[in-house]
């Protein structure tokens, strides 16, 4: 593959990087360690007790992310045509991609619109909310007593660095799961797949359910969260030159797309374990 | 940090020991798993080199399945440091 530049592409890219090594030279020994790593701006509101903390930068994310992918479906629909454009070409690419996989999972033929639905939804939602933890922008962090504005110097709040929202996806697939099972089998059926080689059995399916929803929402929550903590680390130990952008790259994009397929492709073997017969 | 009593001073230390220790053993199982699947996909990619397209994205997903309690180490670690 050949790389070229125009001539303003190249101006800007020189003057770019000036300014980054004149940056970068100029803060070196400066910057402090950033305040407050792994805390949350909460507010609380006057609700009952659980209902009664919330995470705004969670809620404003949530939202953002939310309306860019209503407003990419809503022109993505407007602009159909039988002979497919690069971005109709690609977003069917990933649609196909994941329709297929669904396919060939679920066994039962009419469930495998609604898990396709389930589990794309997913993918997308949680694949965008973890590309932003891949491009540097305004984060509110917490020092001892009041709030910080970081400009530019970590990335953007991912939704899915909070655990809140990650449980209550997995805790959604779960009730999915067993709402399908309910309606194959019916609830008599369902019941005794729960004492299933025998009674004694019992508490252990329990358990095992209980803890799906566990380890499906604390492994994308790790790895989104550590490695934000890890990035902020390695790149104040390294006075924010070059690293953060190698280590944005990986932990953002890479681990972030690839931890996105994780979890929608669990959601669909939690939801095909359920409805074998 | 200046004045802090014996018991205080001790409880620091355990901290940061107890943080490494964490993350340092709690990041040997998933080595070995990853390892293991690694060797398996290279096993399978050698001798079917034209399914090395589906191979890589399987491998991909099961060491990301097993790395997650390596993660867990990492966010416990990262618990007992800052709270």
């Amino acid at each position: 593959m050949k790389v070229s530049f125009s001539r303003g592409e190249k101006i800007f890219l020189t003057l770019f990087l000036i300014v980054y090594a004149g940056v970068a030279i100029w803060n070196f020994g400066k910057i402090s360690f950033p305040e407050g790593i792994g805390k949350v701006w909460q507010v609380h509101v006057p609700l009952p007790s659980l209902l009664g903390t919330l995470n705004p930068i969670t809620v404003i994310m949530t939202v953002v992310i939310m309306s860019i992918l209503i407003y990419m479906a809503v022109s993505f629909k407007r602009h159909l045509s039988k002979i497919p454009s690069k971005k109709q070409a690609a977003i069917e690419i990933i649609l196909s991609f994941v329709y297929d996989l669904v396919e060939d999972v679920i066994p039962v033929k009419e469930f495998v619109k609604p898990t396709f639905y389930v589990s794309m939804t997913l993918f997308l939602f949680i694949w965008f909310s973890n590309l932003l933890g891949g491009i540097p922008g305004i984060s509110v962090g917490v020092s001892s007593h009041h709030l910080v504005l970081n400009l530019f110097t970590d990335t953007w709040p991912s939704p899915t660095g909070d655990l809140n929202t990650n449980v209550t996806y997995a805790v959604m697939v779960l009730f999915i799961s067993h709402i399908f099972a309910i309606k194959l089998k019916g609830f008599k059926n369902w019941m005794k797949g729960f004492i299933d080689p025998n009674p004694i059995m019992l508490p252990m399916n329990i358990i095992g359910e209980l803890a799906k929803p566990v380890s499906h929402s604390l492994r994308l929550f790790g790895n989104i969260a550590g490695g934000g903590i890890m990035v902020l680390m390695l790149s104040y130990l390294a006075k924010y030159t070059i690293v953060p952008m190698v280590l944005w790259g990986f932990f953002g994009f890479f681990v972030g797309t690839i931890q996105a397929f994780v979890f929608s492709m669990l959601a669909i073997a939690y939801i095909s374990v359920q409805l074998e017969q | 940090m200046a004045d802090l009593s014996m018991a205080q001073a001790v409880v620091e230390a355990a901290k940061y020991i107890g943080a490494g220790v964490a993350m340092g053993i709690g990041a040997i199982g998933p080595a070995i798993g990853e390892g293991h699947i690694g060797q398996g996909a290279m096993e399978s990619m050698g001798r079917q080199p034209e399914m090395v397209g589906t191979l890589t994205t399987r491998m991909l997903l099961s060491q990301a399945v097993a790395e997650s309690t390596g993660l867990y180490a990492l966010l416990i670690a990262f618990m007992i440091l800052l709270f």
